[in-house]
C-alpha cells in the first residue's frame, strides 16, 4: 500500500466542491448570473482536478479506482458531476444544476472518510477485466439516480413553496424520468448482468442472494416500480418523486452496505 | 419449496390466466405486477437486514427470543428460499408473461401501432421470463457444492457429476515481490476414463471447465505438515539458572546454532493443528486448519543428537524436562509453496438462458428508453400543456 500523489489532487477537488457549494448557496438566495458562472468555474476545475485524480491512482496502482469505498465515491462524485455538467446548458434547469457541486462535495466528504492508501496488488478475486466493465457501468447509473435525486427533492420543495422562477413542476418531473431512464438500462447492464457473468466466473454462479447483490436488486425492484407506474399509470407528482428519492437512498444503502454487511462484496 | 410444488404453482396459475378473464385481468394489470415488485422489494430487504442462513442462537442473541424465534419459524431466516417468496416470484413471472402476451394480442391487431420502444418493452418483459426460467432451471437440476476435503499435490478427487476425476499436481499461494497475496493457483490434472486428459491451471475467475461441471478455486491454505521456517526462542538451562533466549531463525529440516552456546537445534516436523493419538501414542494432526501449530525440535551439543521435543505456540511454557534447553515457537512463516487447496464444482444449466435473457433485456430496454423521446416524456408535455418550455 502506497499514499499517492493523486491526494493532492483529490484535495484540490474537494475544495473546488465545496467553493463551488458555497457559491450555489448565495446563487440560491441571490439567484445572480455572474454567481452561477463561478459555481460553473469551480465545479469544472473541481471536476478537472477529480479526474487527474483518478487518472493518477489508475496509472499508480494498475488498476481501475473501484476497487475500495474512497475510490468508488471519488469516481461516484466525478460521474455525478459530469451528469449534471451535460444538462448544464438546458434551458430553465439553471437552479438544478447548481446543485450539482454540492451532491458532489458531500459524495467526497464520505470519500474522504475511508482510508485512501492505494492497493497496487488486487486480491485475486478483483483480478477480472469484469472490474473495469461491472463497477462503471454501475456508478454511471448510480450518477444518473442521483441527478434525479436531487431534482425529486426540488420537486418536493417547489411543490411546497411554489416552483418561483427555478424549473418547472414539468421540468423537475422529466428530469427525473430521463434520469431514471437512462439509469435504469446502464444498472441493469452494469450491476446485474455484468455482475453476474463475473460471479459466474469467480464464485461458479451467477446469483448468491448476497447483501449487496440483493439490494441492488432492490435498487433495480424501486426503479422498476417507478417506471411501471410512471409509464403505464401516468404517474408523476409528489408520489413520483417520493419512489426516486426512496430508490437513491437504497442506492446509497447499496454502495455503503459493503461497510455494515458480511458477504462476498465485502472488500472494504 | 418442493419442485413440484413450484411448477404446480406455475401451471395453475397459467391455466387460471388462459380460462379465467378475470384473473387473467388481473395478473395482467399493472397494479398487480407493481404490489408484487414493491412485495418482493420489501422482503428482499427484510433478508438483507435480518442475515440469512445463520443458527437459531444468533437471531436470539440479536433480537432476542420472542423475535428471534419469530424470524426462524417464520422462514425469513431464509427468505429467498421460503415458500411465499417463491410463489410472489412465480407469481409475477406468470404475470409478466400474462402482460407480454396480452400486449402481443393487441400489436397483432392493430401492427400499425408497432413502435421502436413497445418492441423494446416486449423484449424486455419476455425476457425478464427468461430470466427467471433459466434460475428456475438451474435451481432444479443444478447444483455448486464445495469439496468435502483440502487437497495437496498428488491427492485426486472425483468431480460429482462430473465423469472424470482430477489430480492435483501442485497447489500454492503466490505472492508478489512485495509480499502481497497476488493469487492462489493449484495445477490440476483431468483423468477421465483411466487417463490423463488435459492439464490445466485453476485461479480464482479461471475456473476448469469439463464435461458441462465447473471446478471453481474455492480455498487454500498453507501446509498443516511443513513450514518455510520458524523463530525459536532457545533458554540453556544452567547451573545457576537459565540464559537466554537466544533467538534463533531456522529453515524447516535445517540444522542451527544456538549463538553464544554449543548447542545446535534442528526442526524436523510441523503440525499445524497438533493432537496426540493416546492409542498409537504419537502426535498426530486433528485438522488443517492452523488452530495449534507445533513443531518438533531436535537439539544437538557438538554435533551429538541430545534429544527432541514438541513445542507450542499457543502453551509457550510448555518443557517435557528433559534436555538442557527449554524452546518458545516465536513466530514461524508457513509453507505457501506447499498449499492445500480446496475446489467448489458447480453445474447450472440455466446460465445460457440467464445470460441469454438478460442480453435480451439490455437491448430491450436500451430500445425502450434510449431509440426516442420516451413515452412518458411526451404523455407528459399532452397531459400538462406545459411541456411546450420541456427541452429535456
Amino acid at each position: 500500500m502506497i499514499s499517492g500523489p493523486d491526494m493532492m489532487y483529490f484535495w484540490i477537488a474537494f475544495s473546488c466542491y465545496l467553493g463551488a457549494t458555497v457559491a450555489a448557496s448565495v446563487y440560491a438566495g441571490l439567484r445572480k448570473p455572474a454567481l452561477r458562472k463561478v459555481v460553473l468555474w469551480l465545479s469544472v476545475a473541481g471536476l478537472a482536478a477529480n479526474t487527474v485524480a483518478l487518472v493518477v491512482r489508475t496509472v499508480l496502482s494498475g488498476h481501475p479506482p473501484v476497487t475500495n469505498l474512497f475510490e468508488y465515491m471519488s469516481l461516484f462524485a466525478w460521474a455525478v458531476l459530469l451528469g449534471f455538467l451535460l444538462i448544464w446548458k438546458k434551458p430553465g434547469l439553471e437552479l438544478l444544476t447548481v446543485f450539482a457541486a454540492p451532491v458532489a462535495f458531500c459524495i467526497m466528504v464520505v470519500a474522504s472518510l475511508f482510508p485512501a492508501a492505494i492497493e497496487q496488488q488486487l486480491i485475486p478475486a478483483l483480478q477480472s477485466y469484469w472490474l473495469w466493465i461491472h463497477v462503471s457501468l454501475a456508478v454511471l447509473a448510480e450518477a444518473a439516480f442521483a441527478v434525479a435525486f436531487v431534482a425529486s427533492i426540488m420537486y418536493l420543495i417547489g411543490a411546497r413553496r411554489g416552483f418561483g422562477s427555478g424549473p418547472s413542476a414539468d421540468q423537475l418531473d422529466q428530469v427525473t424520468y430521463r434520469a431514471i431512464g437512462i439509469g435504469f438500462p446502464l444498472f441493469t447492464i452494469g450491476a446485474l448482468f455484468a455482475g453476474a457473468v463475473w460471479a459466474q466466473k469467480a464464485w461458479g454462479t451467477p446469483w448468491s442472494w448476497d447483501p449487496k447483490e440483493t439490494s441492488s436488486l432492490i435498487v433495480w425492484l424501486v426503479y422498476a416500480i417507478y417506471l411501471h407506474a410512471r409509464l403505464a399509470r401516468g404517474w408523476r407528482g409528489a408520489g413520483a418523486a417520493w419512489l426516486s428519492i426512496a430508490g437513491f437512498a437504497l442506492t446509497i444503502f447499496t454502495i455503503l452496505g459493503s461497510v455494515f454487511f458480511e458477504g462476498l462484496h465485502a472488500y472494504g | 419449496m418442493h419442485a413440484l410444488a413450484w411448477w404446480g404453482i406455475a401451471l395453475a396459475a397459467i391455466v387460471l390466466a388462459m380460462f379465467d378473464p378475470r384473473f387473467r385481468k388481473w395478473l395482467a394489470s399493472m397494479q398487480t405486477a407493481i404490489t408484487l415488485l414493491a412485495v418482493l422489494a420489501a422482503l428482499s430487504m427484510a433478508g438483507v437486514l435480518i442475515g440469512q442462513n445463520l443458527p437459531l442462537e444468533a437471531y436470539v442473541g440479536k433480537h432476542g427470543p420472542g423475535l428471534g424465534a419469530f424470524i426462524v419459524r417464520s422462514g425469513l431466516s431464509n427468505v429467498f428460499g421460503a415458500w411465499y417468496f417463491l410463489i410472489i416470484v412465480t407469481l409475477l413471472g406468470v404475470s409478466v408473461i400474462t402482460c407480454s402476451f396480452v400486449r402481443i394480442a393487441r400489436l397483432v391487431r392493430t401492427p400499425s401501432g408497432l413502435r421502436i420502444g413497445k418492441l423494446g418493452s416486449l423484449l424486455t418483459h419476455i425476457s425478464i421470463v427468461v430470466v427467471l426460467v433459466g434460475g428456475l432451471v438451474t435451481a432444479l437440476t443444478g447444483f455448486r457444492v464445495p469439496a468435502e476435503r483440502f487437497l495437496s499435490a498428488g491427492d485426486a478427487i472425483v468431480v460429482p457429476e462430473g465423469g472424470y476425476s482430477l489430480r492435483v499436481d501442485a497447489a500454492r499461494t503466490e505472492f508478489n515481490d512485495r509480499g502481497m497475496l497476488s493469487e492462489y493457483v493449484s495445477e490440476v490434472t483431468v483423468i477421465e476414463d483411466g487417463r490423463d486428459l488435459l492439464s490445466q491451471r485453476i485461479e480464482v475467475n479461471h475456473p476448469l471447465v469439463h464435461n458441462g461441471v465447473g471446478v471453481y478455486q474455492f480455498e487454500m491454505l498453507p501446509s498443516a505438515t511443513s513450514i518455510e521456517s520458524t523463530v525459536l526462542g532457545v533458554f540453556v538451562t544452567t547451573p545457576h539458572g537459565e540464559r537466554g533466549p537466544f533467538d534463533v531463525v531456522a529453515a524447516f529440516g535445517e540444522e542451527v546454532e544456538v549463538p553464544n552456546t554449543a548447542y545446535s537445534v534442528k526442526v524436523l516436523e510441523f503440525l499445524a493443528h497438533f493432537t496426540y493419538d493416546i492409542e498409537s501414542r504419537t502426535a498426530a494432526l486433528a485438522s488443517v486448519w492452523h488452530d495449534n501449530p507445533a513443531v518438533l525440535v531436535q537439539l544437538s551439543e557438538d554435533g551429538e543428537v541430545l534429544g527432541e521435543q514438541w513445542v507450542f505456540a499457543a502453551f509457550p511454557a510448555h518443557d517435557d524436562g528433559g534436555l538442557p534447553c527449554r524452546f518458545v515457537l516465536l513466530d514461524y512463516r508457513p509453507d505457501f509453496e506447499h498449499a492445500l487447496t480446496r475446489f467448489e464444482f458447480a453445474r447450472q444449466p440455466g446460465t445460457p438462458l440467464l445470460f441469454g435473457g438478460f442480453i435480451a433485456m439490455s437491448l430491450g430496454l436500451c430500445l425502450t428508453f434510449w431509440t426516442r423521446r420516451p413515452a412518458g416524456a411526451a404523455d407528459g408535455g399532452q397531459k400538462s400543456g406545459r411541456a411546450g418550455r420541456s427541452k429535456t
